[in-house]
This record gives C-alpha cells, structure tokens and sequence, in this order.
C-alpha cells in the first residue's frame, strides 16, 4: 500500500465552512481567468494530509488563482493553495484553506461547495509579458507569485485537478468531510510559462511546513468554469479504499 | 505466437534491509524458470524514482544477470529512455552492445521517453523535447553500431568522429523496438521499420485496430536500423491456475495492485501542460480495461483463469495479430513466489504447445550467430 497521511484535519476544522446540505446547483463562471503555479511540494508529504489520501509521487503544491469577471455575486478573485495527492488511484488537490475577495462570493463558495476560504486582498494581473497574483491578509502578504514567460497552448493541453475542500457536514450530527469539487471547464485561450513563487507563508494557508520546492509548470487560461452538483464526499479519517462515499444523485427525466 | 516474461520490480513498502534483494532475487529465479519452460523473452523497464511501482532502474545489469544464468531465452530492454538527461546515447549503444556480446546474441533493444513527470522531472528533462529526442536516438543507435567511426551534429547531442566500441554480437544489429503507449506511436514505430512493444495492459479491441494500422504502415517505411523488424509485441497478466475461479481473482488483484499503484506516479500531463503527451487517459484507459470487463466479467485479452481460459485469451491475442505476449508474473509480491512459478509451469504445460507451431528460429533481419 503506497504511503498515506498521518495529518488529523478536525484538529484545524473550526474555521471550516459548515454545509448543512449537500444539494447544490452548479454555478457557471463564464469567461474566468485562471492561473496556476504548479510545483513539487518541500515539506513532509505525509504531515499535510489526512490518512484517506496517498501523496502523489512526488507531491506537489498547486497555487490557483481564477477571477471571475461576472457571476451572480459580482466579480471576485479566489486564491487557493492545495496539496497534490490521490484519492485512491484519482488525483486530487487537498484544500485546507483560501482566500477570496468578494464577502458575498466567500459565503457562497462557502455554503454550496464547501471551500474553505476567508476574506483577503486578492489580486490576479495578467499581462502579455507575465501573470502576476498576490495575497495580502491583514496587511501583510501571504502569497505572491507569477507565471513568467507565457507561450500560447491550447486548452487541450491543460489539465486541472479536482479540489476535496476541508468541511464540516451537519447530517446526523457534525462530521469533519473532504468535499469533491471537480468544475468542467470549456477552454478559450490557454499559455504555459514558469512558475514563480516570491512568497508563500505556509502557516496562513494551514500548510505548515510546506514550499514550493521545484517548480514544474504555469498556466494561464480564459475559460469557462462551472462548478457542479457534489458527487462525492471523502472521509478524511478512513483507509483510502473506503473513504469514497458518493452521494445520491438526481435521476435523468 | 512467442511468450515471454516482462520484468516491472514492483517493491513493497515496508522497505526493510531485505526486500529489494528478495524481490530481485524472486525475479531471476522466474526469469531461469522461464527458460527452462520455453519461454522466448525476459524482458525489464527502465524506471526512476517509482516507489514501490517499479524499483527497475538499471536494467542493463538486472538482464545481463539473467543473460549470465539462463541459455536460450532472449533479454529486452523495455525500454530504454532515449532522453540525455537519462541516458547518454553513446552509452546507451555501448552498454547494449555488452549485453547482446556477452549474452551470445540474445538481446532485443526496446526504445521509448518515459511518460511520468516523475522521471523526467527528476533529471531535469524537458517533457516538450523528448519525442524529438527519441527520434533522433533510434536514428544514430544502429549507425553507432555498423558503423567502424562515427560523428554527430544533431539536436539531442553532437560528438566528433570515434569509434563506438565494441559492437553488437548480432549483425547487422539486434532487433529495435518502441513502446508503444500513446495513439499514434504505433505509427511512429512503423514508419521507421521497428518493432511495436505494446505496454498497455488489456484492451484488446483496442490493440487490435493500432496493429493493424502499424502493419499497413510498415509496409512504406524508412528503416532507421539495416533492417525492418516487423512484429507486434503485447503485454499482459499471467496467472494460470486449476481453479478458474482461483486463477481469475488473484488476477484480477494483481491488475488492480498494478493499476492503482501505477496510478500513484505524476503523469507528465497532470504537472505539464504539452502537447508532447496526450491525455494520460488513454494509458489508463487501457489499463482499467485490464481490470473492469464488460458485466463483471474477465476483460478480453487478460490472460488470467484457468488453462483453457488462458488459451482463449491468448487465442484472441493471436487473431488480433500479435506475435508476442509479454507476461506480468507478479506485482507488489502479492503472489507468493511458490505459486508464481506453478502458474508459468502450469502455463508451459496447458498452453503454451496449443500455440508453437510455424515458429521462426531466428528474431527477424538479425543473426545471432554472425560473431565480430
């Protein structure tokens, strides 16, 4: 059995948005942009993650930005941080914690999907020459980072993973959960370039210890991005072949 | 049809002092069986840093081992990584023409550019450059070794006039190959006159229609060796029991064990986004149909069941136009060793003479009894 988490996520589940239904409609974010620094994780890869899930060979660190220029809400920026691992044999990015701009979209985001994520200045620049995102929290900067170098690709090049987002689910009684989010995504305009991550306090993305040891990729996209019904719940706590709970779905009319 | 055996080196965590060498061991003693039993080929991957998947990371030694304790059975690099950061290319002629040297001929000379970003991160190689790089490889490798002094300006490296030394015991060279793993690859294999080594478990359907692609294609091809090597290599799951039932869900564990700790490993599309590699679903895609039949039941092609259940398998292999299987023994050493090798006897007994008939002595273009 590959190797597995030894990290108790209800000891950081406080702060955790608390879902008290796991009925949601999708919410489609047209003509978002979104920025990806991708590195190799620095860090002890089994401290960071919930026993349920494996580390990836090597782990990594995956700083997403997207802007969504119009939504229900207004535009927002969200930022987050995750750790790349698998459920099982899937690939999927652990979410502890990030940070959005805009109050009412952190409340949605929040109580439909079940993102951790706080109140922050969040900033997504893109430019011809380079990408630039930064984080700033009470004044200081948790996250600054850009993607250097862009040269076009095509969407087909791109492939993002689904996030299991830390929450809390009220059902009978108050369980700590990993919420499977996985958007669709229909692609504009898609460039690769390096990462580069001039600041990251681990600590503020309750990622003690972690860094962006080595970077592999950016991406910079224009697309489409919808968030879906919830499909899937993982408990942290389980052995990886049986953390997987699905969850019951509409049937087709 | 030829059988042979196919080397991964999957090491179970925990890792204790002597795992590794109990596992290595285990496998040169399924390699020895496999000679004795008729089996054609053994062989090995060439993989970095794939814990517990694959620990094969020098193969060349691991098959000159078994070339040193076995007679007739042939030994394959499967593959090796023609990427520089990897392996150098001189090297890679050099210490395969050892091999086919020392092993009196024996040697098949598999080729491919690693498909994990795992590996390529790991010696820094760039994802979007490493088809070019193997292009470039499988076009100098045979000149390296026909050729007495040989001298270079490409893109992957350049060296001035040498001598390669020494040279393949085989003549003119021994047999190339490309693994074959991506769509379209198949192609790439047939218009340069080589060998295709299928190294997507299952999936026979699917298989059935690349070959056939493949051996349309080959028939215009520019040989990059001295000679076409037309034949079509597959890999599959063996283990052959009495009991079918029994035959079947330890195969079926062993598929599943493979898949998922493969699975484990960062596919060069899930870190860097390149049109280079195509969707790793397609890799996964066909190792799944290696695990999940239509209905529950075994997947076509997965040569797991009892004797007569193995034979169809194989059976359809064949009709699908493969020349070769390449046998998975065990994975993870899930399988205790004592059954691994009553499933190759079992196989060698039931099976294996329901399929040798018309057999060519000699692997195609090459002779291994040419001598320097």
């Amino acid at each position: 059995m590959p190797l597995t988490g030894t990290r108790d996520l209800s000891t950081i589940a406080d702060s955790a948005p608390l879902l008290t239904s796991l009925e949601t409609e999708p919410w489609e974010l047209k003509g978002a942009q979104h920025l990806q620094l991708h590195y190799e994780l620095g860090g002890d890869r089994q401290a960071l993650l919930p026993p349920a899930l494996h580390p990836s060979i090597p782990p990594t660190l995956l700083v997403n930005v997207t802007h969504a220029p119009d939504s229900e809400v207004g535009a927002f920026t969200l930022a987050t941080v995750r750790v790349g691992c698998r459920a099982g044999a899937r690939p999927r990015g652990l979410l502890v914690r990030g940070y959005c701009d805009s109050a009412s979209a952190t409340s949605v985001l929040r109580e439909r999907w079940g993102f951790p994520v706080d109140l922050a200045d969040v900033h997504l620049d893109p430019s011809y020459a380079r990408a630039t995102t930064s984080v700033t929290l009470d004044g200081a900067t948790i996250l600054a980072g850009e993607l250097v170098d862009p040269q076009p690709i095509t969407g087909a090049d791109v492939q993002y993973m689904a996030t299991l987002a830390l929450a809390r689910v009220a059902r009978d009684g108050e369980e700590t959960l990993l919420i499977q989010v996985d958007p669709d995504y229909t692609f504009d305009r898609a460039q690769r370039g390096v990462p580069r991550l001039t600041a990251f306090d681990a600590e503020a993305w309750n990622l003690p210890g972690a860094s962006g040891a080595h970077p592999i990729s950016a991406s910079l996209t224009t697309v489409d991005m919808t968030l879906p019904r919830l499909r899937y719940l993982v408990h942290p706590d389980r052995d990886p072949l049986k953390a997987v709970e699905r969850l019951p779905q509409p049937q087709p009319a | 049809m030829k059988f042979g055996v196919f080397f991964e080196i999957s090491v179970p965590r925990p890792w204790g002092p002597e795992t590794e060498y109990t596992v290595y061991q285990n496998c040169l003693e399924q390699a020895r069986l496999a000679d004795e039993l008729g089996f054609d080929q053994a062989w090995a991957v060439e993989h970095h840093f794939l814990e517990e998947y694959s620990h094969c990371s020098a193969p060349e030694i691991f098959l000159t081992a078994i070339a040193m304790q076995t007679k007739q059975i042939r030994v394959g690099h499967g593959i090796v990584t023609c990427v520089p950061e990897l392996n150098n290319p001189i090297r890679s002629a050099e210490r395969a023409a050892v091999l086919d040297l020392v092993s009196g001929g024996r040697l098949e000379f598999g080729t491919g550019r690693s498909a994990t970003w795992t590996e390529l991160g790991g010696f820094g190689a760039n994802p979007d450059e490493t088809k070019k790089t193997w292009d470039e490889y499988v076009r100098v490798i045979p000149k390296m070794w026909t050729q007495e002094r040989f001298s270079w300006q490409g893109r992957a490296f350049s060296m001035p006039e040498r001598s390669i030394l020494p040279k393949p015991y085989q003549k003119p060279h021994p047999p190339m190959w490309v693994a074959v793993t991506s769509v379209g690859t198949e192609i790439d294999a047939a218009a340069r006159g080589l060998g295709s080594l299928g190294l997507s478990f299952g999936g026979v359907g699917e298989q059935a229609q690349k070959i056939a692609g493949y051996r349309k294609r080959i028939q215009s091809c520019d040989p990059v060796g001295e000679f076409v090597n037309e034949q079509v290599n597959t890999v599959s799951f063996l283990y052959c029991h009495e009991d079918d039932e029994k035959g079947i869900t330890t195969g079926q564990r062993m598929a599943g064990t493979f898949n998922y700790l493969s699975e484990q490993t960062l596919a060069t599309r899930q870190a860097y986004p390149t049109p280079s590699y195509l969707s790793p679903g397609l890799l996964y895609q066909l190792r799944q149909e290696s695990t999940s039949g239509p209905e529950g039941r075994v997947p076509e092609g997965l040569t797991i069941g009892d004797p007569h259940r193995v034979a169809q398998a194989v059976a359809r292999w064949e009709e699908a136009g493969v020349d070769r299987i390449n046998f998975l023994l065990n994975v993870h050493e899930m399988v205790p060793q004592e059954d691994v090798l009553a499933s190759m006897r079992l196989f060698a007994k039931e099976v294996m003479p329901q399929f040798q008939r018309d057999e060519t002595p000699e692997p195609a273009g090459a002779t291994a009894a040419g001598g320097a």
